[in-house]
């Protein structure tokens, strides 16, 4: 009887095996360090209260009726429930719009009491689309509108970090649209602002190109990136795509947030964004809040996803 | 030859695992799915980095191709279409992603030149490549 030349002897396994035993475990080890490191680092940023805390609440579509989500009021309940439980008290809460689903009047009236149960001392907003069915956004500016400039933008600053809430839902044709009265707004409303100020930006269509082809981007939101390309920390949130998405384009960092409502395909999967219908029990992972803290010194923000399931 | 393509693979896998560990450190461990990815491919790529620098076996030469190969395919589809809803523009962030497209390509490129069975210089011959019937034969 021959031996296979090619057999491997029980000394060369046992010594094969021995190596594949050292790379887990110095990988475990390794992994361990860098998390470590990163935790620590984490830490030390958290010891100090971060300068800034708020929560991204996204997209409720209050009065929607489908199998997606045959109850968004009660998921959009969950998720204020969630804000209120986050075990301090946000800063702010910003609502990246589609607060309702058909812009009635109700549907404004059941959105703005549900959100009065926010504990926080502001609760900011930007119209969706389905905000400004019909009316060019008048019952929304009527409800959420005071203290807004044009058709609802505006900006405010927040210890030391400044904040600029974009419209870019009304004048639809596909793509997300600002104007150049907003334009000129944000051109001015930075000019004064020293370059190490950290910007973040609110919208409820993206202000990067997503997915063009789905209406998924802003067509002269460049021109509004261009005012903010000398500042060394600018972070855009926004909602509408009802999942979580981030690109980063030089000094500009981008995400896009989850839905309290129902869940959107990815992009280009199928003909169109039609609200998808998941099996029992997995709706809950696809919907959640944001919380996003930035602390001085620091050039990211940082965020936290929580599903709401 | 052998032994310095070996530490070639094993520092160019350590500055890939070093840049993405920095990355992972400093903000990347916020993103969802990527910050876990950045994080195993560091902790595989550091192991394995030092495993082949203390002489462990071939295998270990394949798993840095693949861990490098993997990461330029992770690089492009974040260019690209996008990967677990994440993606990036061009060189951002720099230098870090440029340091660490090089450094994976190299570790791919003398991966392939430790494959190739490369023509010793005339008069020279490996002890392996003389066989008791040469020897004979010599005398």
């Amino acid at each position: 009887m021959t031996q296979d030349p090619h057999a491997m002897s029980r000394r060369q396994l046992i010594r094969h095996t021995a190596w594949f035993g050292a790379a887990v475990g110095l990988a475990v080890a390794g992994g361990e360090v860098i998390s470590h490191v990163a935790g620590a680092a984490s830490a030390e940023r958290a010891a100090v209260r971060p300068t800034v805390r708020f929560a991204q609440i996204s997209d409720s579509h209050i009065g929607f009726t489908g199998s997606a989500n045959p109850d968004v009021a009660g998921t959009f309940g969950h998720a204020i429930d969630r804000i209120n439980n986050l075990g301090y008290t946000p800063d702010f809460v910003i609502h990246t719009g589609d607060l309702t689903h058909l812009s009635s009047s109700d549907q404004f009236d059941q959105v703005k009491q549900m959100m009065s149960k926010l504990q926080t001392p502001h609760v900011f907003t930007v119209p969706g689309e389905h905000d400004s069915v019909d009316d060019a956004g008048q019952k929304y500016r009527s409800v959420f509108g005071a203290g807004t400039r044009g058709d609802g933008w505006y900006s405010f600053d927040i210890a030391g970090v400044h904040v600029i809430a974009l419209v870019n839902t009304l004048n639809l044709k596909k793509l997300g649209h600002l104007g150049v009265e907003q334009l000129e707004f944000v051109e001015k409303d930075v000019a004064r602002l020293s370059s190490d100020t950290p910007i973040i930006v609110f919208s409820h269509i993206p202000l990067f190109a997503m997915y063009p082809d789905w209406g998924w981007g802003t067509d002269d939101a460049t021109q509004a990136l261009s005012y903010l390309s000398r500042f060394s920390s600018v972070t855009c949130l926004n909602g509408h795509v009802h999942q979580l998405f981030s690109k980063t384009e030089g000094n500009v960092t981008f995400y896009s947030g989850r839905t309290t409502a129902y869940p959107l395909p990815h992009p280009g999967d199928g003909p169109a964004p039609k609200p998808v219908t998941l099996p029992a029990g997995k709706l809950g992972d696809a919907l959640g809040i944001r919380e996003v803290s930035y602390t001085k010194g620091q050039n990211a923000l940082a965020l936290k996803e929580r599903p709401l399931q | 030859m052998t032994f310095l393509l070996r530490i070639g693979i094993a520092a160019s896998l350590a500055v890939s695992a070093a840049s993405h560990s920095y990355l992972y450190i400093h903000g990347y461990h916020y993103i969802p799915t990527i910050g876990t990815a950045f994080l195993i491919q560091a902790s595989i790529s550091f192991a394995v980095a030092v495993l082949i620098v203390l002489g462990g076996p071939g295998w270990l030469r394949w798993v840095a191709a693949a861990v490098a190969g993997g990461s330029l395919v992770a690089f492009i589809l974040s260019r690209t279409v996008g990967l677990f809803g994440f993606s990036e523009r061009g060189w951002d962030p720099s230098p870090h992603a440029a340091i660490t497209v090089g450094a994976e390509v190299l570790t791919v490129l003398l991966w392939a030149g430790a494959l190739v069975k490369w023509p010793r210089p005339a008069g020279l011959a490996s002890p392996s490549s003389i066989s008791p019937t040469s020897v004979t034969e010599r005398r």
